[in-house]
């Protein structure tokens, strides 16, 4: 027979890392049923028979927070055979108040005093066994992170659960109140099946437990009858109900703590020392400011550039070097021979345009990879002759002769296929469709996970509490929390990560604003598109990089202060009250398996929803209609495409914001793929005449440009941010109203953009300028309107 | 009795009352702050405060601070 015991205690008390060092890998990580908060189950190391569940960290069994709320049903309804309550042994006190409700479930209880390494360096000492006699329930000391006592907390819970003996508390109440419970008991709790509960339930019909009234069934009757009972002991003690059995419990507290523990003198710890610095009036923001500096530095742009440059180039793309060795030869050499070869190209291409040779200088063009801008260089006649020789004279450098090269999924999917001579349609649909595809989301893979590195180190060395603290006063401004800056940090790295590390923030109306806004922020793949649109319609302007970022963060700003005051996130902002856990050195396993837990849950996204979706988009770009036939069509025949149909369908939508062809349209949706994708589309639809860039100049007007970079910024993000969302919201309607209300947002910013721009440009006031003004309006209004469900 | 926010730094103080809504109210006392607990105000910024409540520290905001009072 298996037997459950449920790991009970405050947050920060350790739980997590008893859990972990218990179970080892054998875990299953999940959501509980419904909501966000996570669930965690698994076997122990020791004894596979025995099963342990994770409870989330609560401070009471009140249920006015989801965690405790799934963690009192828990007990409640699946009645585990046992709980290891654990306890914080440098905070005794506070933590054995969610004790003396623990032990009134009826369930059979053994305390596990965690942290005791930390007690002892303390010079504290804790009278185990009177505290145990005290309470009534065996008590244990132990230390998760040092892995002290843990064999004989994990055999005294499975003792106590195959005793079954139930619990019962040995602490009373005043005895105004005990005289109300026993009123409450006899009342209506006489049919409670099992009455090992009937006293934690009867006190929690004391407290006017909504919840428990609903429970139970009682009737308003039977409601009012108990009311007049807390009301006469409320007048007795004149305090509320609630507040006289929290009183009641500490009280309680403060008599056994005074027999069972002795302090040591106390001094500053080193935590209050730490604080007296990072949280220091002065110092806190410049602190803040370095430490968010380095995680951007080291996870976006150079450990995260290289591991992300490596994985989309190399795994998902040509192949690499292993270790990287012979790789910056390769490149020289590489450049070297390109840079020859485009000259000699350009001779040719010369030749063949004006018929002659050149008789002096004369220039050939050089495209950017990324961005596709077109510059001219200007060659000589000798660097001509040099070119040709040093081309002629070498071949084209091979990768594999200049260290061990592996080749990238890509290559060698695309041989393996070649291969076995599969089918053009699944050779493409497997390369184009789901490598390409899939490969661009899991090429995040690697950048992602040192992101979650840092993270998890700084959740669980206690600075990120910190964060919130410092933080807070500037975001609650606008409705979101002290810890939405990270999500939007790291959201300029990659939106996926961001999304995800919006579940560090307690507060639920906070995390789903967060998670709402955070993709406003232009990540690492608009990159590349920005730079086009500077580059094509602007000319290379050294301002438009800079105004992506600022219009994300005005789009943050408005938004949050809109959403605020709309039904959808109405009520009182959350007061701010936090613990400040204090500071530790997080262990390697720990910090790793965070890491994991979150990696692996983008990576499983990447497999499903993300797959499916780069399917459908490859099918509707590389499949329609030429000359009447159904077929397959290469890459530069895109405008026969289902998706060129549906962009010609769609285009009116962006009519008003002045770029309503189905070329911006199409280019548009496969930006839902990846945004990067949005440069490769365009590449290929306006490459047919030669110049993208020239073609695009004359597609797009300064104002049309910059709505259609302003819409593709704002806008519903990619498949994989989107499948973050869907995740993370979990809940279909949040998700989708989080996606409508990104493009709803998107498109009036790109309204107000072109109208209003189009009077700015020369193009004069007209009829679609009052609508640009109107939008403004709109906005305005959001921004300014009176808060009618707040205060 | 006055405000916590109002309390000097660094000296422990008895909790008189707290007052507030009843859901900011219950989550203090859950946090340990209590009529008739000790509080140390340890830091503070713009008006919101860490602060020592059995044995652990909580941050609290400016709002709250004013409704908790030693």
């Amino acid at each position: 027979m298996g037997i459950r015991i449920a790991l009970a205690g405050n947050p920060n008390c350790g739980k997590t890392t008893l859990f972990n060092a218990l179970t080892g890998s054998n875990q299953f990580v999940g959501n509980w049923p419904g909501v966000t908060v996570e669930y965690k189950e698994g076997k122990y190391k020791g004894d596979k028979e025995v099963t342990i569940v994770d409870l989330p960290g609560i401070y009471s069994l009140s249920p006015y927070t989801l965690e405790e709320v799934v963690s009192r049903n828990y007990l409640i309804d699946e009645k585990p055979n046992a709980i290891i309550n654990v306890i914080d042994g440098t905070n005794l006190e506070r933590n054995l108040y969610l004790t003396t409700q623990v032990v009134e479930l009826g369930i059979p209880v053994v305390i596990a005093i965690n942290m005791m390494d930390v007690v002892e360096k303390n010079g504290d000492k804790i009278n185990t066994k009177r505290l145990a006699e005290e309470i009534g329930v065996p008590v244990f000391e132990i230390s998760a992170l040092k892995n002290r006592g843990l064999k004989e907390i994990v055999d005294a819970g499975v003792k106590a659960a195959k005793e079954a003996k139930p619990q019962s508390p040995k602490h009373r109440f005043d005895g105004s109140v005990e005289h109300a419970l026993a009123h409450i008991e006899e009342l209506c709790l006489h049919n409670v099946s099992d009455e090992n509960v009937q006293r934690w339930y009867s006190i929690k019909l004391f407290e006017r437990d909504e919840k428990i009234q609903e429970k139970l069934g009682l009737s308003s009757d039977v409601i009012s009858h108990i009311e007049q009972d807390i009301q006469s002991c409320e007048k007795e003690m004149d305090d509320d109900s609630e507040s006289i059995i929290t009183g009641e419990r500490y009280n309680y507290i403060g008599t056994i703590i005074d027999g069972c523990v002795k302090k040591a003198a106390k001094g500053m710890t080193i935590s209050d020392k730490i604080d007296q610095v990072v949280t220091n009036r002065f110092l806190a923001l410049p602190i803040f400011a370095i430490v968010m500096w380095l995680v951007y530095y080291i996870s976006v742009t150079t450990v995260g550039g290289w591991a992300t440059d490596w994985a989309n180039d190399g795994v998902f793309g040509d192949g690499w070097h292993l270790f990287a060795i012979g790789s910056s030869d390769y490149a020289d050499a590489a450049d070297e021979f390109a840079a020859n070869q485009l000259i000699v190209d350009g001779y040719d291409v010369y030749v063949e345009e004006n018929g002659t040779e050149p008789t002096g200088d004369f220039d050939y063009p050089v495209e950017d990879e990324e961005t596709l801008e077109v510059s001219y260089e200007t060659a000589s006649l000798e660097d001509y002759e040099a070119a040709k020789a040093y081309v002629e004279s070498t071949e084209e450098p091979d990768p594999a002769d200049y260290g061990i090269w592996i080749p990238g999924v890509p290559v060698f999917v695309e041989s393996a296929l070649d291969a076995i001579n599969c089918n053009d349609v699944v050779k493409s649909l497997v390369l184009d469709g789901i490598v390409a595809g899939v490969g661009a989301v899991l090429g995040f893979v690697p950048q992602i996970l040192i992101l979650f590195i840092f993270l998890a180190f700084l959740e669980s060395c206690g600075y990120m509490a910190r964060v919130a603290f410092i933080m807070d006063r500037i975001f609650r401004k606008f409705g979101l929390s002290g810890k939405s800056f990270i999500p939007m940090l790291i959201g300029t790295g990659c939106g996926i990560p961001g999304i995800m590390a919006s579940r560090t923030i307690e507060n639920d109306r906070d995390r789903k604003m967060t998670i709402m806004t955070t993709t406003f922020i232009p990540c690492g793949a608009k990159l590349p598109f920005i730079a086009m649109v500077a580059g094509a319609i602007f000319g290379g302007a050294s301002w438009v990089a800079p105004s992506a970022y600022f219009l994300g963060i005005f789009a943050i700003i408005v938004s949050g202060i809109m959403l605020k005051k709309t039904k959808l996130f109405a009520g009182d902002p959350a007061p701010f009250v936090m613990e400040l856990p204090a500071y530790h050195w997080p262990t390697v396993g720990n910090v790793l398996r965070s890491m994991w837990e979150r990696g692996w849950s983008f990576i499983k996204k990447a497999g499903t929803i993300i797959l499916l979706s780069t399917i459908v988009i490859w099918f509707l770009t590389f499949f329609g209609f030429v000359d009447g036939a159904f077929t397959m069509l290469e890459e530069d025949q895109i405008d026969h495409s289902i998706l060129a149909m549906l962009g010609k369908c769609l285009a009116w939508i962006f009519i008003p914001l002045g770029f309503g062809d189905w070329e911006a349209t199409v280019a548009s949706i496969t930006g839902l793929v990846a945004k990067e994708n949005i440069v490769g589309t365009l590449g290929i639809i306006y490459g047919a005449s030669g110049d993208v860039y020239a073609t695009m100049a004359q597609a797009f007007t300064a104002a049309s440009g910059f709505a259609f970079l302003a819409f593709n910024l704002l806008c519903a993000p990619c498949f994989a941010a989107m499948g973050a969302i869907k995740r993370e919201m979990n809940n279909t309607k949040w998700f989708w109203t989080a996606i409508g209300y990104q493009c709803g947002f998107a498109w009036i910013i790109g309204l107000i953009v072109y109208q209003v721009g189009k009077v700015f440009t020369g193009e004069g006031f007209t009829f679609g300028t009052i609508f640009g003004i109107a939008a403004i309006c709109a906005l305005l209004y959001g921004l300014f309107r009176k808060d009618k469900y707040n205060k | 009795m006055m405000p916590l926010v109002v309390a000097p730094v660094g000296e422990e103080q008895m909790i008189k009352r707290i007052g507030g809504n009843e859901e900011a109210k219950r989550h203090l006392q859950e946090l340990g702050f209590v009529p008739g607990g000790y509080i140390t105000v340890v830091n503070e910024i713009g008006g919101n405060l860490i602060v020592n409540v059995k044995e652990s520290r909580v941050a609290v905001d400016k709002q709250l601070a004013q409704k908790i009072f030693v």
